[in-house]
């Protein structure tokens, strides 16, 4: 199995180098392409990055055509062994100097350089070397054991389909569904009561919100839940007949309601000076009578 | 151009980053029209061009709104509190099509479908970033 | 009671009594806002006329954007994208979003920006609020695992870490909520969360489901 690999290794190698080549030597995306690698830091501008991700391009379709050409000629099998290690070195310096760069490796490919990107450049290395202690030339291989070959190259190709990030739909998106389908989802059902982002979202959608906009300043500063009720804390500042004071703003709303079940809420809303502690009289449209409620004494 | 009165269009506003900014936003770069930043009062706007129109695809929602291309000023006042803010149009978005029938609601009067997408600088002008989305009023 | 911020033992104290004060204040003797009676303002009649002129305080608020290169007691030093530099001022009426709504503590160099606030005279920006982190991507789902969802933002994959006490979602405009169980793979959803710095991700705060 390891002669038949090492026989195959040229047509596989080949055939990654001359995908990946031509996306770069012929992509029509490829000045965007190297705007993200850290080619243009290196080389200086950007055209000049596009410029070298081309010349890399062409290397590798030149090396691709060596070793389906010349399977076991010593220098297609060196010059894939030594493109190899200048991906793994590129890719290290990129890594090291700049995590966030894009490798620039194949068309489809952005964002951050992954262990991807360094399987395909560590298989380029071991194809190289591996290639010249072949037993015969890949074409001469499955004469020999046609079955094992056409087995081994379907794997390859697999692994190598598995290392192109840009084609994960084809593959990687229903095997996820399908597990979802069979173990179930995740991730937890309808949870008791409303998450303070419920509470938020429904006092920014609420008269009170209107009615007190001109003194709040502040987003959330702070919540908290008493006796059933959702107490919310901005600050403010409140232009009244003695200047301007900062303010603390205090919404009570109902811990349950959300804009789900309570569309129209009615919020309590008090305005309490931050240094004096006096709840201050802020004139907002009120609908509803003051009531002084009930609230449980301290344990 | 000074941001007018006249009621243009009406819906949910979300916001978005642009420019040479951190996080994922520096992949996001100065937008359709090469001149987004999140640090200044602008936004997208779905039908900014034919292109755009295209991807966006507000018509899908029943949203017929009007060309208006980068440059273009427009007044944005939030439903609920009435903060307002004048944006200028430097991006295309937000992608309309992707959440039809979507609805954000004021004490019952409800604003449907995503029309146009603010800079946090002017989103951040009218509302609080974790929000997220605000129904909005739009004047040009 | 439900602490929503972390104190120390003291500060619990403290924290509990000024609480306790507050919701009194809150419960007894406060203007009720939003019932039935204000209801029936017509909202579609309101926006045909002429946008009436508002002068709402946030209107004259001041905007900085950057990454915060250093903290300094109460001030943080912010390198802007483009180049500038902000000195933004926290005070104790600084509302601090990181994932969540939280405090001071939780800022550290190198966190990306959003500061409201008002000029000073001496160049600084007192604060009203300062969004640390927060992103806000449309995304398409691409998987979903116990706490996780791998997502696809234009051509870059991102991981979303779910928080079980933090990540709500909301299914085409109803109200936020903790179940998570109707997310689906291939669905677009706007991301709202905080980025992490150090390895690219983003902590969800919020799930905003599409088609």
């Amino acid at each position: 199995m390891i002669s038949l690999l090492s026989t195959l290794a040229p047509l596989l190698c080949g055939g990654l180098l001359a995908a990946t080549g031509a996306g770069k030597l012929f992509g029509r995306q490829v000045a965007r392409q190297a705007a993200g690698t850290v080619l243009v830091r290196l080389l200086g501008d950007g055209r000049r990055a596009a410029r070298a991700l081309r010349c890399v391009g062409a290397a590798e379709l030149a090396v691709a055509a060596g070793l389906l050409a010349a399977p076991r000629a010593v220098a297609s099998c060196g010059a894939a062994a030594v493109l190899g290690a200048g991906f793994l070195g590129y890719l290290g310096y990129a890594k090291a100097t700049a995590p966030r760069s894009s490798c620039g490796c194949t068309a489809g490919e952005e964002g951050p350089i992954g262990w991807r990107s360094f399987t395909r450049a560590a298989l380029v290395v071991a194809a190289g070397l591996a290639a010249p202690a072949a037993d015969g030339t890949w074409w001469s291989a499955p004469a020999g054991r046609p079955v094992a070959s056409a087995v081994l190259v379907l794997l390859a190709a697999a692994v190598l389909v598995v290392l192109f990030g840009g084609v994960d739909r084809l593959w990687l998106l229903p095997l996820r569904r399908a597990r979802l389908r069979v173990f179930g989802h995740p991730l937890g059902g309808p949870a008791a009561g409303a998450p303070v982002a419920a509470s938020v979202e429904l006092l920014e959608r609420s008269l009170a919100w209107q009615a007190a906009s001109a003194v709040v300043r502040s987003g959330l500063l702070d919540h908290w839940d008493e006796d059933g009720w959702r107490i919310l804390r901005y600050a403010g500042v409140h232009e009244g007949g003695q200047g301007a004071r900062p303010v603390n703003v205090l919404f009570a709303l109902d811990l349950a309601a959300t804009v789900d079940n309570t569309p129209r809420p009615a919020v309590r809303v008090t305005v309490v000076d931050d240094a004096t502690d006096e709840v201050v009289q802020v004139p907002l449209p009120t609908a509803a009578p003051r009531t002084l409620l009930p609230l449980a004494e301290p344990a | 151009m000074a941001c007018g009165s006249t009621s243009l269009w009406a819906g949910e506003s979300t916001w978005f980053c642009c420019g040479s900014a951190w996080g994922p936003c520096g992949s996001a770069g100065t937008g359709a029209c090469g001149t987004c930043q999140s640090s200044r009062a602008q936004a997208a706007w779905p039908n900014a061009s034919q292109a755009c129109f295209d991807i966006t695809r507000p018509d899908l929602c029943g949203e017929n709104i009007p060309r208006r291309g980068c440059g273009s000023v427009m007044n944005v006042r939030h439903q609920c509190s009435g903060a307002t803010v004048c944006v200028t149009i430097s991006d295309c978005g937000p992608r309309t099509k992707s959440f039809c029938g979507e609805a954000t609601c004021c004490n019952g009067a409800c604003r449907t479908n995503r029309v146009i997408d603010l800079t946090p600088a002017a989103f951040s002008a009218i509302g609080n970033l974790d929000s997220g989305m605000l129904p909005v009023y739009i004047y040009e | 009671m439900n602490t929503g911020h972390q104190h120390g033992r003291s500060g619990d104290r403290r924290g509990f009594d000024r609480r306790r004060f507050l919701t009194r204040a809150a419960l007894g003797g406060a203007t009720v806002v939003g019932a039935s009676a204000l209801g029936g303002l017509d909202a579609e009649a309101a926006f045909a006329e002429p946008m009436p002129s508002l002068d709402p305080a946030i209107a004259r608020s001041t905007f900085a954007e950057g990454r915060i290169s250093r903290v300094n007691g109460s001030v943080l030093e912010v390198k802007g994208s483009y180049g500038e530099q902000h000195l933004v001022q926290l005070t104790n009426a600084t509302s601090v979003w990181k994932l969540r709504p939280t405090t001071a503590d939780a800022i550290k160099p190198g966190d990306g920006l959003y500061a409201r606030g008002v000029d000073m005279p001496d160049g600084t920006i007192a604060a009203d609020a300062v969004w640390v982190n927060i992103v806000n991507i449309l995304c398409t789902i691409r998987g979903i695992a116990k706490d996780r969802l791998h997502l696809s933002h234009g051509r870059h994959a991102v991981v979303g870490h779910l928080h079980a006490a933090h990540t709500t979602a909301s299914y085409l405009g109803g109200a936020q909520t903790a179940d998570l169980s109707r997310l689906r793979i291939g669905q677009s959803a706007q991301i709202l969360g905080a980025w992490r710095p150090e390895d690219d991700g983003i902590d969800v705060a919020r799930v905003t489901a599409g088609h």
